[in-house]
């Protein structure tokens, strides 16, 4: 079969974002590495559709947080709090505190967030997508996608902070 | 804006990547006239990177990349014109092949029919007269004896086309042999269908007249 140069460059230029955020949905080698694979063969089909190319990043993170969810089956409904229910009792962690965590294990602990916060927070700390374009990835508003990161933002810090005594405690 | 309103809105803020975004703008210049917010939001902004490069370690497998470049489906776009354009090159091609075919059932038809021709000539022993060029009176009692041993036979036009005689089975041929075995070198009518077979002649033989 012979290489389209287009694909190949789109393959290049995205494999390893679209492997990270299916990775963190995942939490699965091979679950992130066939849904990084079927989003692209989804582009191959179906990316002529894309009016505006300058958009195919965010094309590309969509098919696969579609994918992952119809892979998952899994369609919970959130609470989505207003952001100041959440600053009330946000706790405070370090870079010190989190810079001594390894990567296996932030990608453990945000395992335990539950998918509906994973999403919007890997996009916002792995991406560099604007609230705009992570809510256009997951097809949800704008302000449920900033309520859902301050939450699972919040939800982040209680468990690293959590990590970070038990690993003290046992040494 | 207070500084709790400030911190509200300065939670979701990364740095350089959101710095032109408008909801952050106020709670910004807020920070800057609160020392303490503004170390607040350093020390966001120091965990946030921090666990942006945590998660940026993430690597795919090394072969990832080729795999999928390799994997690559052939794409079907489905275009209303491209669909058009596929049914009709299915129409034409399917036309081609079937007047082709039509065209050449006509053709090996026409071949088993043959045309029916009628051949006044000579008696030919086939063996003889291509392996020696041997024909005539001379050689009529060796063509005899040759045509009623079942060797092929034939016969030579009064234009000089050779045809070999044939009927459509090995019986009639044995019959037509020991039909023409007394015309050996002597001159007949023959009335039969003329079919060729690779580039040679052929009589099927339906009647043979004394001439």
């Amino acid at each position: 079969m012979s290489v389209d140069p287009e694909f190949e460059t789109l393959v290049k230029l995205y494999y390893q974002d679209l492997y990270r955020f299916g990775f963190s949905l995942t939490r699965n080698e091979a679950d992130a590495c066939d849904l990084t694979q079927e989003t692209f063969y989804i582009w191959a089909n179906k990316g002529h559709q894309l009016k505006d190319l300058g958009k195919v990043k965010g094309w590309l993170f969509t098919t696969l947080h579609r994918e992952f969810l119809q892979m998952s089956r899994r369609q919970e409904r959130f609470t989505d709090e207003p952001i100041s229910d959440v600053v009330q009792d946000f706790p405070q962690v370090s870079a010190d505190v989190v810079n001594r965590i390894d990567a296996q294990t932030m990608l453990k602990v945000l395992g335990q967030i539950d998918e509906g916060y994973r999403a919007p927070l890997v996009l916002y700390y792995s991406e560099d997508l604007s609230y705009k374009e992570i809510a256009d990835v997951l097809e949800i508003p704008l302000g449920t996608v900033q309520s859902r990161i301050a939450r699972g933002k919040m939800h982040l810090f209680q468990l690293l902070t959590e990590t970070h005594h038990s690993s003290c405690q046992s040494t | 804006m207070n500084t709790s309103e400030a911190k509200e809105r300065l939670l979701l803020y990364r740095g350089p990547i959101d710095d032109a975004d408008p909801q952050f703008q106020e709670a910004l210049a807020h920070a800057r006239r609160d020392p303490e917010l503004a170390e607040w939001v350093r020390e966001q902004r120091k965990s946030y990177d921090t666990i942006r490069s945590k998660l940026r370690e993430i690597e795919p497998p090394s072969d990832l990349a080729e795999k999928i470049i390799r994997k690559r489906p052939i794409p079907f776009r489905r275009g209303w014109t491209q669909i058009l354009k596929l049914a009709a090159a299915i129409i034409i091609s399917a036309s081609i092949t079937a007047v082709s075919l039509k065209l050449w059932q006509r053709e090996s038809h026409r071949l088993v029919q043959g045309k029916e021709i009628v051949v006044k000539g000579e008696v030919l022993d086939m063996t003889c007269y291509i392996a020696y060029n041997m024909s005539g009176p001379e050689h009529a009692g060796c063509a005899r004896d040759c045509i009623k041993r079942g060797l092929p036979v034939g016969i030579k036009a009064t234009d000089g086309k050779v045809y070999l005689l044939v009927g459509t089975n090995w019986r009639r041929r044995e019959s037509l042999n020991s039909q023409l075995a007394e015309y050996a070198a002597k001159t007949v009518t023959i009335r039969g269908k003329e079919t060729m077979r690779d580039g040679f002649a052929q009589l099927q033989v339906e009647e043979i007249r004394k001439s």
